[in-house]
């Protein structure tokens, strides 16, 4: 591959991914998807911050919501002052002061938790965490109490005449700092400390004596990724116009974890599939079911026990076979799966359902609606309806994952094969 | 005669109650190949530990250059000249051969920790790795991780990072540990080469390696060197022998 050619495509690939980003109003125009999108593209550059810890320096954080949604307060703050005085600052640079409070925060609090790695740095960062919401509710001029910090994005200077107010407009702003974002992210990924971080995060011990302090490179990592996340929570701030203590809390901070790494924390891809993927869930499951976060930690499960590489990793193990034009070969088998994958998937989600009806929401009586089936989740018959399916389900999928893997295993040689050929 | 590259200081190493170095002198003279010798449990792995700052000494003193480096982080030490490889493959397995060389390149040629500027375009560095790709023949192997190399190849790769830095004192611990004949007739042919003109400290255990490298040999037992001189003088050196040659000649020769 020589790098000019591998450069070009680099540009093309980012070129494509802004023309998509500018057309999909376009093509989902409801208000609720335009809302959902903005939401997945402070969500990306959230979980693309905190896997630049994880992922690419090995650093596992349980309190990256501090940074977040620190910049999403100072936001916040910064936008009552610039509408009470009436600065002449425009909205469109305002993530900027969430970057810069996060970046603020993390000099402060990862010049304390870079000094560690491994488990010590990750309790290190839970007790950040937990020592930063404790503080949310204490402090309650800065963080608003209960009520949050309200504020206004239509009160800042107007350029060109836009105000902020429609979402379409907070849309696209939040898309500009969103592609700018992966690419600067992309871009560290590439530089002699991106590099540096993979090695620390491979073999701290060998980076030591290659003349690189493993401490000042975690250090800087954590710091640039403090900022990232900032401007994630800035972003957050515009768009809600509402700040509350609970996004510095552990379940924001759980929440990026679990979009990174269900994503795939070895590709740079990884946290963006994951943070869409999620949003989405996380909006549109929870209008169907009070289980949907249920659904979301056995999702994580089945990643870490059967996907460590994320989803990202599913996808992108096909790209060998669909080069070499194998890909074919393992459709049968896939084909063959889905009957099985579906019956435990169902048993699952009606094993899951029909719990939470018994159990929340008993008040309603028994008859309750689950994938187009009516029945009363207290009858016998069907209990042993949901146990046998489920059953089949495992059964089913225990004999077929074989074939699968055989299938994928073969299509694979193959394809190495077949590159090995001139 | 030349200066003084590495000068060890009645150093002292305990751990709790033990004491595994006691009293270590020696001067590595510049340009100088000196071998440490000594049976198993000497102290040879320790006093690679002390002098590159991965365990601090319990008293004495270590100077590089004539400057003292007791005390000092090993990423100092290794940016004033010192690079060694460890006697247990010691390697970056998830990135490239390419990659693991240039990790070893960057600093010394000023990236340091920056952030602002594209690895890809830093041809000083790409030059410099793939140079030092050829000098340790792993060239064909460039884009692999470093983690599927045979173990020979690891071996070689470890004493590509070692010295992709530059340093002019390299400290090589048993470079051949594990290998067959052949890979270490190559890898002492690879070591001549790429420390031409450095100084090289090597702990070494096969006896053929270190007579045929070394231009000076210390034998340490029990945590002191009971001698250092040319191989002859120690091939016949009375004290050495019966600590610990005498068998281990008997064996070369019969071998």
């Amino acid at each position: 591959m020589s790098a000019g050619s591998g450069g070009r495509w680099h540009y093309a690939q980012w070129v494509v991914a802004a023309l998509a980003v500018a057309v999909l109003p376009y093509v989902f125009t409801s208000g609720a998807s335009i809302t959902m999108m903005s939401l997945m593209g402070f969500a990306i550059i959230f979980a693309l911050s905190y896997n630049m810890l994880l992922g690419q320096a090995g650093m596992l954080s349980f309190g990256h919501a501090v940074y977040y949604g620190l910049g999403g307060f100072m936001t916040a703050h910064a936008l009552n002052v610039i509408g009470a005085e009436k600065l002449p600052i425009p909205l469109p640079v305002l993530p900027l002061v969430g970057g810069l409070a996060g970046l603020s925060f993390a000099l402060i609090f990862g010049w304390v938790s870079t000094k560690r790695s491994g488990t010590a740095f990750a309790m290190i960062s839970l007790g950040i965490g937990e020592l930063v919401a404790a503080c949310s509710l204490i402090l309650r001029g800065f963080f608003g109490g209960e009520g949050g910090i309200s504020t206004s994005r239509t009160s800042t200077l107007r350029l060109f005449g836009i105000s902020f107010g429609p979402q379409i407009q907070v849309y696209y702003l939040i898309a500009v700092w969103c592609l700018l974002c992966v690419a600067a992210m992309y871009a560290f990924t590439r530089t002699p400390l991106g590099r540096m971080c993979n090695a620390v995060r491979d073999n701290p011990e060998r980076a030591e004596f290659v003349g690189y302090s493993t401490q000042m490179v975690r250090f800087i990592a954590f710091c640039v990724s403090g900022f990232f996340a900032g401007v994630a929570g800035g972003l957050a701030a515009i768009h809600y116009e509402i700040v509350t203590s609970s996004v510095v809390g552990a379940v924001p901070s759980g929440f990026v974890l679990l979009m990174a790494y269900i994503g795939g924390i070895a590709f740079f891809i990884g946290p963006i599939i994951g943070a869409v993927l999620m949003t989405a869930l996380q909006i549109s499951l929870s209008d169907y079911t009070g289980a949907w976060l249920l659904y979301i930690g056995l999702m994580f499960i089945f990643v870490v026990m059967y996907a460590p590489w994320g989803l990202a990793g599913l996808l992108l193990m096909h790209q060998p076979l669909l080069a070499a034009g194998t890909f074919r070969r393992v459709l049968p088998a896939y084909a063959l799966a889905l009957l099985p994958v579906l019956m435990l998937a169902a048993g699952v989600v009606l094993l899951v359902e029909t719990c939470h009806h018994l159990l929340v929401k008993a008040s309603e009586g028994p008859a309750m609606r689950v994938l187009w089936i009516d029945y009363q989740a207290n009858s016998p018959l069907a209990w042993a309806g949901i146990l046998m399916l489920l059953a089949a389900g495992i059964f089913a999928v225990r004999r077929v994952a074989p074939r699968v893997a055989e299938a994928f295993h073969a299509a694979a040689q193959e394809a190495l094969r077949r590159r090995a050929e001139p | 005669m030349s200066r003084s590259a590495l000068q060890l200081l009645d150093l002292h190493k305990s751990f709790g109650a033990t004491p595994i170095i006691r009293g270590v002198n020696l001067d590595v003279r510049e340009g100088e190949r000196h071998a440490i010798i000594g049976p198993n449990g000497a102290g040879k792995s320790t006093l690679f530990h002390l002098v590159s700052g991965r365990f601090p000494v319990t008293s004495g003193e270590v100077r590089l250059k004539g400057e003292s480096i007791t005390g000092l982080a090993p990423f100092m030490i290794n940016r004033r000249g010192l690079s060694r490889s460890f006697q247990v493959t010691n390697i970056f397995p998830r990135l490239s051969v390419f990659e693991n060389i240039r990790c070893g390149v960057l600093w010394s040629l000023g990236y340091k920790y920056s952030f602002w500027n594209m690895v890809e375009r830093a041809r000083d560095a790409r030059e410099r790795s793939e140079s030092i790709l050829k000098q340790i023949n792993l060239a064909s192997r460039r884009d692999v991780p470093a983690g599927v190399l045979s173990y020979a190849e690891q071996r070689a790769l470890e004493i590509g990072i070692t010295i992709a830095g530059g340093a002019d004192v390299i400290m090589l611990d048993e470079p051949t540990a594990g290998m067959s004949h052949s890979e270490t007739d190559h890898a002492v042919e690879l070591i001549r080469r790429v420390t031409e003109g450095k100084t090289l400290i090597i702990v070494e255990h096969d006896m053929g390696v270190v007579f045929n490298l070394a231009d000076r040999i210390s034998v340490l037992v029990y945590g002191q060197v009971i001698a250092t001189d040319t191989p002859e003088r120690i091939r016949a050196n009375a004290a050495v022998q019966e600590a610990y040659l005498g068998t281990a000649t008997a064996e070369h020769e019969d071998a």
